[in-house]
């Protein structure tokens, strides 16, 4: 019998070592337990659409340098914070000192505050789910500590621009911890972008820990090239009566994957899942949520909508674990999809598992086509046929996008899909 | 402006008009009635350019062009407008950015420069007024969630801005009360132009008592069986279309 693929062992060789010590040693132990870690395989179920797009040559974990040529940003609003190859660049960040927040790269904590941050770090996720992201833990060379004090509002949002130069074939690891005290707020908006065309592999991890009231708003705009595979993970905490918000937005390439996991462990919490993937020609994208509700009286609202045309293919795996104590739980799931060609694939699968007996939970998942009467009806007032599709297509996301919360980027986003589109309908 | 010669169309195998012959000049009001099932439906969206019928025979010219030949689109683009029987919901695309994408491809088409955002909306608003379309309407997805008769409204409404060449009203006056009634035939009566022409189908004559047709012609089986002054209208409306020896779908269910 031939044996299971293994992670390739250069890939746990990380570059510098500028990190703090505790950090150091936290990556050194990772690195430890991910020796011979099996690769998922078409037979692992979370990864059986993307396994064939997932391409882990040695030369991928050559750690691209951290200084590189810049790509460009959708977004200009607010506090910028900029991340090049998952190292930060000062020089290209703006925020200002702020009372109750403190920002700091990783490579800038003493070992004092690196021991304790890593204590809490991979404390969000579910290892078993996110086995490839678990590889960013053995790999990141710096990240960023955002915390915030308790009743601290952000009077802005605070924008991370992730760069990878894919000027030469590697990969990067960016990593962020956000601590969010009791009735704390922020947004925060997390870009990935590209520049070059090599071969690059970008392997993220945010988390969020929520306590007692906080807000937060999280933008997830995945914009890199098509020369990059992304494999990014999300993970949230959340206490009582916090809220977390979401808003994805993913244009498609050669492997495009989001995990994102939360969960709801003091009452009241609230979540809302926001999700828009788009992709044509032999793009690919993969979204795999989950909510934990664990404790009672929590509410989730997870709405993701696919567009896939061309031969692309794109999937959501959206899991909702309603535990034995979590009485009272609200969840609600919708999962829209629109194919624009024969030759595309979405894959939709809602996953409930329900232990609780007193719960309301609601999912729902459609696939459709663009409406042909819609179409006549616009294109009988002399609007194009290729405009047209345009308007539909965007119609079927609009509303998700006008939820966006930072004006800034809800428009570049429009005008992004819009060219988007615009190529689709030219090449059909 | 318009000429139908022995128009054929089918939809599914199944042939609907049987031999369309009609003739339309600029300036000329012509009004089609008919029972249900007669086929005016069909004619309407024939002439649009909808792709749930194939024309099997016949010709039809537009202002000397062969219409059949263009696309939807085009025919737009050359005056061809159709106001629909039932207008089409579209949420996520606002009322606005449609009609200005449609006005500025008309423009874009005769050579004209786009009017910018706050000139579209400018005018826009005056004739949703004139319309009696609160101008918030604007602002809403295509239709979405409109009344039967504002969306009958909205409908004038884009006519009067697109500024056609020839206005093709299938049923304009289906589910309107009195009072809309008369505000789209007043929208309906300011599109009247020497270089412009409409052609109005209905089933009933009470659209005609307020925009008063040059012609009317009744349309039975995929025909037109008889064609007169405004004058027909009225013998109509008092003995039905029995003594043309047409039968009434609708009168025979009811």
């Amino acid at each position: 019998m031939k044996s299971a693929p293994t992670l390739s062992r250069v890939f746990l060789e990380p570059a510098g070592n500028y990190l703090p010590g505790p950090l150091l040693e936290l990556r050194k132990q990772k690195g430890i337990a991910l020796v011979d870690m099996p690769l998922p395989t078409r037979k692992t179920e979370n990864w059986k659409y993307s396994v064939r797009h997932l391409k882990l040559s040695d030369e991928l974990a050559v750690a691209l340098p951290s200084r590189g040529k810049k790509g460009t940003s959708l977004s200009t609003a607010g506090y910028r914070v900029v991340f090049r190859n998952g190292v930060m660049v000062p020089e290209a960040s703006d925020f200002p000192d702020l009372n109750g927040i403190r920002i700091q790269r990783f490579c800038d904590l003493d070992d004092h505050a690196a021991a304790a941050l890593a204590e809490r770090l991979n404390n969000t996720l579910n290892s078993q789910t996110v086995q490839m992201a678990q590889l960013n833990s053995a790999r990141f060379e710096d990240g960023l500590f955002i915390q915030l004090d308790k009743e601290t509002v952000l009077d802005q949002p605070l924008f991370i621009i992730h760069e990878v130069t894919a000027s030469s074939v590697g990969s990067a690891y960016p990593r962020i911890y956000v601590d969010a005290a009791r009735h704390s707020q922020m947004t925060l908006v997390e870009e990935y972008i590209s520049s070059g065309s090599e071969p690059v592999m970008v392997n993220t991890v945010t988390e969020f820990v929520l306590a007692e009231g906080a807000r937060i708003t999280s933008v997830r705009l995945t914009l890199e090239g098509e020369s990059v595979q992304h494999i990014g993970a999300t993970g949230v905490r959340q206490a009582t009566a916090s809220r977390f918000e979401s808003h994805c937005v993913g244009f498609g390439g050669p492997l495009r994957r989001h995990d994102l996991q939360l969960r709801l462990e003091g009452e009241g919490a609230e979540c809302k899942l926001n999700g828009v993937v788009v992709t044509q020609g032999k793009q690919h994208y993969d979204n795999h949520t989950s909510i934990e509700h664990i404790a009672a009286h929590c509410n989730s609202e997870e709405t993701y909508r696919n567009i896939a045309a061309g031969q692309s293919h794109a999937i959501f795996n959206g899991r909702i674990h309603i535990h034995q104590d979590a009485q009272k739980s609200n969840a609600n799931m919708s999962n829209k999809n629109l194919l624009l060609s024969t030759g595309a694939e979405i894959d939709t699968k809602p996953e409930l598992e329900i232990y609780a007996d007193d719960v309301k939970c609601a999912h729902g998942a459609t696939i459709g086509q663009l409406n042909k009467t819609s179409l006549f009806y616009l294109v009988s007032r002399g609007v194009g046929r290729r405009e047209a599709n345009t308007l539909l297509t965007i119609a079927f996301i609009n509303e998700l996008v006008e939820q966006i919360p930072v004006e800034a980027v809800r428009e570049a986003v429009q005008l992004r899909l819009n060219d988007f589109f615009n190529q689709t309908f030219q090449v059909a | 402006m318009l000429n139908i010669k022995n128009l054929h169309a089918s939809v599914e195998g199944e042939e609907i008009l049987k031999g369309i012959n009609l003739e339309i000049k600029a300036g000329e009001i012509h009004a089609i009635m008919g029972p249900n099932g007669s086929g005016k439906s069909t004619l309407s969206q024939v002439l649009a350019g909808s792709e749930n019928f194939e024309v099997t025979e016949g010709e039809v010219t537009f202002n000397g062009e062969n219409l059949l030949d263009l696309k939807t689109e085009e025919r737009a683009r050359e005056g061809v407008f159709l106001a629909f029987q039932y207008p089409v919901e579209i949420p996520g695309v606002s009322n606005l950015q449609f009609l200005r994408t449609a006005v500025n491809s008309m423009r874009g088409h005769r050579g004209e420069p786009e009017m910018n955002a706050a000139e579209f909306m400018k005018h826009a608003r005056e004739v949703s007024i004139q319309v009696d379309l609160d101008p918030a309407f604007l602002k809403r997805g295509v239709n979405e969630g409109f009344s039967g008769g504002e969306k009958k409204r909205n409908e004038i409404l884009q006519a009067l801005l697109l500024q056609p060449k020839l206005a093709i009203l299938d049923e304009t006056d289906s589910g309107l009360d009195i009072d809309a009634l008369h505000v789209v035939s007043d929208g309906v009566n300011a599109l009247r132009a020497k270089d412009r022409a409409i052609l109005m189908v209905t089933h009933y004559q009470r659209l005609l008592n307020h925009i008063v047709p040059d012609y009317v012609h009744v349309l039975a089986d995929g025909k037109i069986v008889k064609s007169g002054g405004r004058e027909l209208a009225y013998e109509l409306e008092e003995r039905g279309y029995g003594w043309l020896n047409v039968k009434d779908k609708e009168a025979e269910a009811s």
